[in-house]
């Protein structure tokens, strides 16, 4: 497995073999189809930080997200979600740098 | 390590993204054209609004051409929310006025997208922009012609009429 990036909370993997990407989150490791990877990437882009600040908006801070077709639940605090969001943008830009110095 | 991105997705990861911001335009183009051949319906101008009813479901057809797109190439295409329509027009002029707007703001919005796939050299998606540059050269040039007839004939009930008659949709 090749590490892709690792922030404060969680780490993201490659396996070469299984064709597939893995995510640390610290309790638990959840594999990720590029499909579903992809599927993280938009839930996390559509998360509106600015309500974790906001009472009215998002009363205790917390974000619940479903995974792979609902077969993982994560209930993430502020502070998660923004690392969270650091993780997925900076493994999606270790993946375009590794196509980048991949020979074709 | 293997570039298993690659082998997954044909396009760029970040074109993907426009192509779905794409996707909410011509969804909102849709509606908002249906909202306008109701307003042409509810004041007798047929022909405008049978003009509207198609334009609504061209929009529909290129928003499912970019869905199909990007998933057929690996990607993940979202469904689009669709909100913000007006129903509110003062006359079959601002419509139109507004309708030629529109369409120069996806004009925009599709150029953007092509120079960032020249830029991360995505020549697959570049490609299949490429007709939707031409469409809507065409579709602001039809409602340019529209416009020019306003120009020419003045607002007032008679003219509003021939105007009416002579937009045709075929
Ligand atoms: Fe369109
Ligand atoms: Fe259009």
């Amino acid at each position: 497995m090749n590490l892709l990036y690792q922030s404060y909370y969680f780490s993201s993997y490659q396996c070469d073999r299984g064709r597939c990407f893995y995510i640390d989150f610290g309790h638990k490791e959840v594999k990720f189809s590029f499909c579903q990877l992809l599927s993280l990437r938009q839930k996390l882009q559509k998360i509106d930080l600015n309500s974790h600040f906001d009472k009215e908006l998002n009363y205790n801070g917390i974000e619940i997200l479903s995974l792979c077709n609902r077969e993982h639940l994560f209930v993430l605090d502020t502070y998660q979600v923004i690392d969270l969001k650091q993780l997925l943008k900076a493994t999606f830009g270790i993946l375009e740098l590794n196509s980048l110095v991949t020979p074709s | 390590m293997k570039d298993i991105v690659r082998q997954k997705i044909g396009i760029n990861v970040d074109i993907m993204d426009m192509l779905n911001e794409q996707i909410k335009k011509e969804a909102h183009s849709s509606a908002v054209y249906l909202a306008m051949a109701s307003w042409c319906d509810q004041n007798g101008l047929d022909n405008s609004a049978e003009f509207f009813y198609k334009q609504s479901t061209e929009e529909r057809e290129h928003m499912l051409r970019i869905f199909r797109f990007i998933n057929e190439n690996g990607g993940t295409a979202y469904s689009p929310e669709v909100s913000n329509v007006t129903h509110e027009f003062n006359s079959l002029q601002e419509i139109f006025e507004s309708a030629l707007d529109q369409e120069i703001t996806v004009t925009k919005s599709i150029h953007n997208i092509v120079g960032k796939c020249r830029k991360v050299q995505d020549y697959g998606s570049e490609g299949f922009l490429q007709w939707f540059v031409l469409e809507q050269m065409e579709e602001e040039n039809k409602i340019r012609k529209i416009l020019e007839m306003f120009d020419l004939m003045g607002t007032d009930g008679m003219a509003l009429k021939m105007i009416d008659e002579r937009i045709t949709h075929e």
